[in-house]
């Protein structure tokens, strides 16, 4: 977010400033505590079984996870380039990097489902073992906070098109934003976490 | 009924909230056995003997939690009314709120019934007393939505409450969104028996469950400073020495 705020053309009375709404960084703070009992509590388990854990962890689709890294990634960088669209007063690339952003987010989660319903299918579930609770218990989750997150994003998007954010008003815009890049930055733990790590 | 005899109810019904607390913790974590709680991977019969060596105690404890959660109903009638005031016309999520906290006393209470029901008749099967503990818990576990909804709406309208001094802080506000968010794990609990997730584990059980009291107490405690300073509001107006004031808020 600092390179945000380096970014912008209205100059501020201050040189560091929270982005958004500064209470929403107690959400976010305590989701991602949240988020790291659930990586503790993984490691843990884990460590007391490795082997079993990288044998399970072959039957997941590694570029699958990839892609959907890439669709996180590159949303966030979409909804960055809204709020930057926001401070320079362009409302219709506000909504179009909103819009795009949201088609990502969807991506994902169609990504997800194809993921899942392939290892049910294969006959993985739930409760095959301790590394697939935690993968499905830990995605589903994490899927959760990206269904709230692209809801998030469409109310915005659809405040965008009516040209409510602009360099006067950006604060629910970059709310809305700090918790996307949150929803993002889970992944990009989880990803490497769950189909990496061996 | 005079405005006065009506800010006492509501400061007494807002103290309901503590008093929620305290008498949950004694007799449904404590007496009724829940701290541990039994895990779901118990065999029936491991189950049963549960019931069987601590019989008295949670009878006690889980007779007294169906009284005692109704203290969060008059909770939840002040919450609404002080949620009413900042919505205006058309209090939509104070409603919400106010059905949320309905409906919550009716999960934790049929889920603790359950309970009761099993520990009536210890002599009965075992495999009846583990369908009994089964069924109260993942109805307190499965249920928890209602609960969701109504901290939701309560944080909505904290975070639209644009008074000079407001009934919540915006971060108690955004605290509310992420302990309801925190009870999503619970859900978990319809499919697994052992491990972090399952009923008696720690992310969906010991987490969640911190959770919810955590923002029960919280929000107790902004709504009994809301409420003490409309009395100390009205009695500034009654009595302009402020006479009355410190012996209403005491």
């Amino acid at each position: 977010m600092d390179g945000l705020s380096a970014n912008m053309t209205t100059p501020r009375a201050t040189d560091i400033r929270i982005p958004g709404d500064k209470d929403v960084w107690v959400l976010i703070g305590a989701e991602l505590l949240t988020f790291g009992m659930f990586f503790v509590a993984f490691i843990g388990y884990r460590a007391l079984e490795v082997a079993h854990f990288n044998a399970s962890q072959t039957a997941l689709h590694r570029n699958l996870g990839l892609l959907n890294t890439l669709f996180l990634v590159t949303s966030s960088w979409c909804v960055v380039q809204a709020v930057r669209a926001a401070r320079e007063d362009r409302p219709a690339s506000v909504a179009r990097s909103l819009g795009i952003a949201i088609l990502l987010g969807i991506s994902f989660m169609v990504v997800k489902a194809l993921e899942y319903t392939e290892l049910v299918s294969s006959g993985v579930g739930m409760t095959t073992d301790n590394f697939f609770m935690f993968y499905y218990c830990l995605t589903i989750i994490h899927l959760l906070h990206v269904v709230g997150g692209t809801v998030i994003l469409t109310v915005m998007w659809a405040n965008a098109r009516t040209g409510r954010y602009h360099s006067g008003n950006t604060k629910g815009l970059e709310t809305g934003a700090s918790y996307w890049h949150m929803v993002d930055l889970l992944w990009i733990f989880l990803f490497p976490l769950l189909y990496l790590v061996r | 009924m005079d405005e006065r005899t009506s800010l006492r109810y509501e400061l007494i019904s807002a103290w309901c909230g503590p008093a929620f607390v305290i008498t949950f913790v004694i007799f449904w974590l404590g007496f009724g056995h829940n701290l541990p709680n039994p895990s779901p991977a118990l065999t029936a019969t491991e189950l049963a003997t549960r019931y069987s060596d601590n019989l008295s105690q949670i009878r006690l404890g889980f007779i007294v939690s169906m009284i005692t959660v109704c203290l969060y109903m008059p909770w939840t009638c002040v919450l609404a009314m002080q949620m009413w005031r900042i919505e205006g016309k058309s209090p939509l999520l104070a409603s919400l709120q106010f059905m949320g906290g309905a409906l919550t006393v009716m999960v934790v209470s049929f889920s603790a019934m359950y309970w009761a029901v099993a520990a009536f008749r210890p002599e009965r099967a075992a495999s009846d007393i583990q369908t009994l503990t089964d069924t109260g818990w993942l109805c307190i576990d499965l249920q928890y939505c209602c609960t969701t909804l109504q901290m939701v709406a309560a944080a909505l309208v904290g975070l639209a409450d644009k008074r000079t001094v407001p009934l919540f802080p915006r971060w108690v506000c955004y605290l509310t969104i992420w302990c309801g968010i925190s009870f999503f794990p619970a859900s978990l609990t319809g499919v697994m028996k052992t491990g972090p997730f399952a009923w008696s584990g720690v992310l969906s059980f010991y987490f969640p469950y911190f959770c919810w009291l955590c923002w029960f107490s919280t929000a107790s405690v902004y709504m009994i400073k809301e409420v003490r300073r409309r009395i100390t509001a009205y009695d500034g107006v009654k009595s302009p020495a402020g006479t009355f004031a410190s012996g209403m808020s005491r």
